[in-house]
């Protein structure tokens, strides 16, 4: 990416090393990969236009997700206020297209990445953003506290209970 | 609460020890030690949509350069 109005080294690296992550974030969390594409567009822009108010306390990729994390919320619950259901949007159901060349693994992998969107739209919206903030492993507990407002063992007892309810769920789709 | 982030992460490496005990597999045959291992994959077979950088560079065209924040000064960001 070159951004002419920006020194285009620092924010391409900005974008290169997070988008991916927050991308999965926004996918896993409202489940349409049309409206995840907006999200990340969304989360980088608002950075960039805040880019002074990062004050270095926390990691790049916190700063991030607490933006992705709030702007996913603001867009289910205008979701939810219209009342409107995106099953129409054939990319829904079949998920976004995965990284891969080969047909057969591309099945296997949509037809995993599918699973899961289902388990985690059958878990409580805490428990799937905690399993998806403990997956990335650059971020601590701390953080991950952090970002969802309680305390590192609070997070560590919901965690437990997240990892048992995912596997339940897992089962039921086998 | 944990306020020292290594003795944080150290933490975090056990309980993800914890939750290998819970092996899943997947339909394909494919072994995750946990479910973190199985978000990790699913993360990385995810592309991201290369449509967003194209869509971003045209927004950031009509933006004004941000305000640069004393650390970004100072690391010339």
């Amino acid at each position: 990416m070159h951004h002419a109005t920006l020194k285009g080294a620092a924010w391409s690296d900005l974008y290169e090393q997070h988008a991916q992550h927050v991308y999965y974030l926004a996918l896993r969390t409202v489940g349409d990969p049309t409206q995840a594409e907006d999200i990340t567009h969304d989360v980088f822009l608002k950075a960039f236009r805040h880019l002074d108010q990062f004050r270095g306390h926390s990691s790049v990729r916190t700063w991030l997700y607490r933006i992705t994390i709030n702007h996913c919320r603001s867009v289910q619950s205008t979701w939810q206020q219209r009342n409107i259901v995106a099953t129409d949007n054939p990319e829904v159901l079949d998920g976004p297209s995965p990284n891969m060349e080969d047909p057969l693994r591309v099945l296997e992998v949509k037809e995993l990445g599918q699973r899961i969107q289902k388990i985690l739209d059958a878990l409580p919206a805490e428990y799937s953003l905690l399993l998806l903030l403990v997956a990335d492993e650059q971020l601590s507990y701390q953080e991950i506290a952090s970002l969802t407002e309680q305390s590192a063992d609070a997070v560590r007892g919901k965690l437990y209970r997240a990892r048992k309810a995912f596997i339940t769920e897992f089962q039921k789709t086998e | 609460m944990d306020t020292n982030p290594s003795k944080s992460r150290l933490k975090h490496q056990q309980q993800q020890e914890q939750a290998s005990e819970q092996q899943i597999t997947s339909r394909a045959g494919h072994e995750f030690a946990s479910v973190e291992d199985l978000l990790r994959y699913d993360a990385k077979q995810t592309a991201l949509p290369p449509a967003i950088a194209e869509r971003l560079q045209d927004s950031l065209k009509t933006e004004p350069p941000p305000k640069r924040s004393w650390w970004q000064r100072l690391f010339g960001i």
